[in-house]
């Protein structure tokens, strides 16, 4: 695998969609390649900042009362 | 022979789905644009959702099973009174690879925990709609690229292509972001 293929895979790779022989594969070229492992482990970075940040965020207490009260009360 | 009594049913909506509440939230939020739209949609979406409950498969994704529901009650209802029409043409858009940029300063990326929730939540409200879309349902909700297929009725190709993009087009506007606050220096053109 040479670092266009591995680059244009990461996300794929990051997200669990590949096979396990890609990954196998990928993981070998990660640890030839500092640049792609980088790359990786900052592509990883984001990935839980922006769930950590979205995630933070949930439904207001009024809601869930709300529902529980018309929705599931009779 | 008789169904599931009123309060089996009740129970196994609340064990299986009403669990799911923060997650309809927060991309009813992403969707509408407003917290009262959101509520709006998030109590039709569970009203709907309790009413069709006996066509739920248990064991099966539940969450996939109310966001499908919801996208649909917010495209017949919600969508043509969102706060701004769709005008970006989302393949138009080039992706910007932040890492080349940070790769000498900051590798790692520790300038993203420098940036606040609402600068992401602001940033995110920015992509084009169809990307900010599948981007809520894979990262932050963690749905496999099969069910968000599946869901937004296109092909798996098209949700590898949105999330590149997608991501790509945040990470760029939260690298411009962080280089305006002198959280990173970044690289000059």
């Amino acid at each position: 695998m040479n670092c266009h293929e591995c680059l244009e895979h990461l996300y794929e790779y990051l997200d669990r969609e590949l096979t396990p022989a890609v990954e196998v594969e990928m993981r070998a070229h990660f640890e030839d390649c500092d640049s792609c492992g980088e790359q990786a482990d900052f592509e990883r970075a984001f990935l839980k900042f922006v769930e950590a940040r979205c995630r933070s965020q949930g439904a207001p207490a009024e809601l869930k009362r709300k529902i529980l009260r018309e929705l599931l009360g009779e | 022979m008789t169904g599931p009594s009123v309060d089996q049913r009740r129970e196994s909506f609340e064990r299986e789905a009403l669990v799911h509440l923060d997650a309809l939230y927060r991309v009813a939020l992403r969707l509408t644009g407003n917290a009262a739209d959101a509520d709006d949609l998030v109590q039709e979406t569970m009203l709907k959702a309790y009413r069709a409950w006996e066509q739920f498969e248990l064991g099966t994704n539940a969450k996939g099973w109310l966001l499908t529901i919801m996208r649909h009650a917010f495209i017949n209802e919600y969508r043509r009174r969102r706060r701004r029409p769709e005008t970006v043409d989302v393949d138009a858009i080039e992706p910007f690879a932040v890492f080349e940029n940070v790769q000498e300063e900051d590798p790692q990326g520790a300038f993203f925990d420098r940036i606040v929730d609402d600068e992401v939540l602001r940033a995110i409200d920015g992509l084009p709609d169809a990307f900010r879309e599948t981007l809520m349902l894979s990262d932050v909700e963690g749905l496999s690229y099969q069910e968000i297929a599946k869901m937004l009725d296109v092909p798996v190709g098209t949700v590898k292509s949105r999330l590149f993009r997608a991501r790509h087009l945040l990470q760029a506007k939260l690298y411009q972001y962080a280089v305006s606050m002198g959280y990173i220096r970044g690289k000059k053109e």
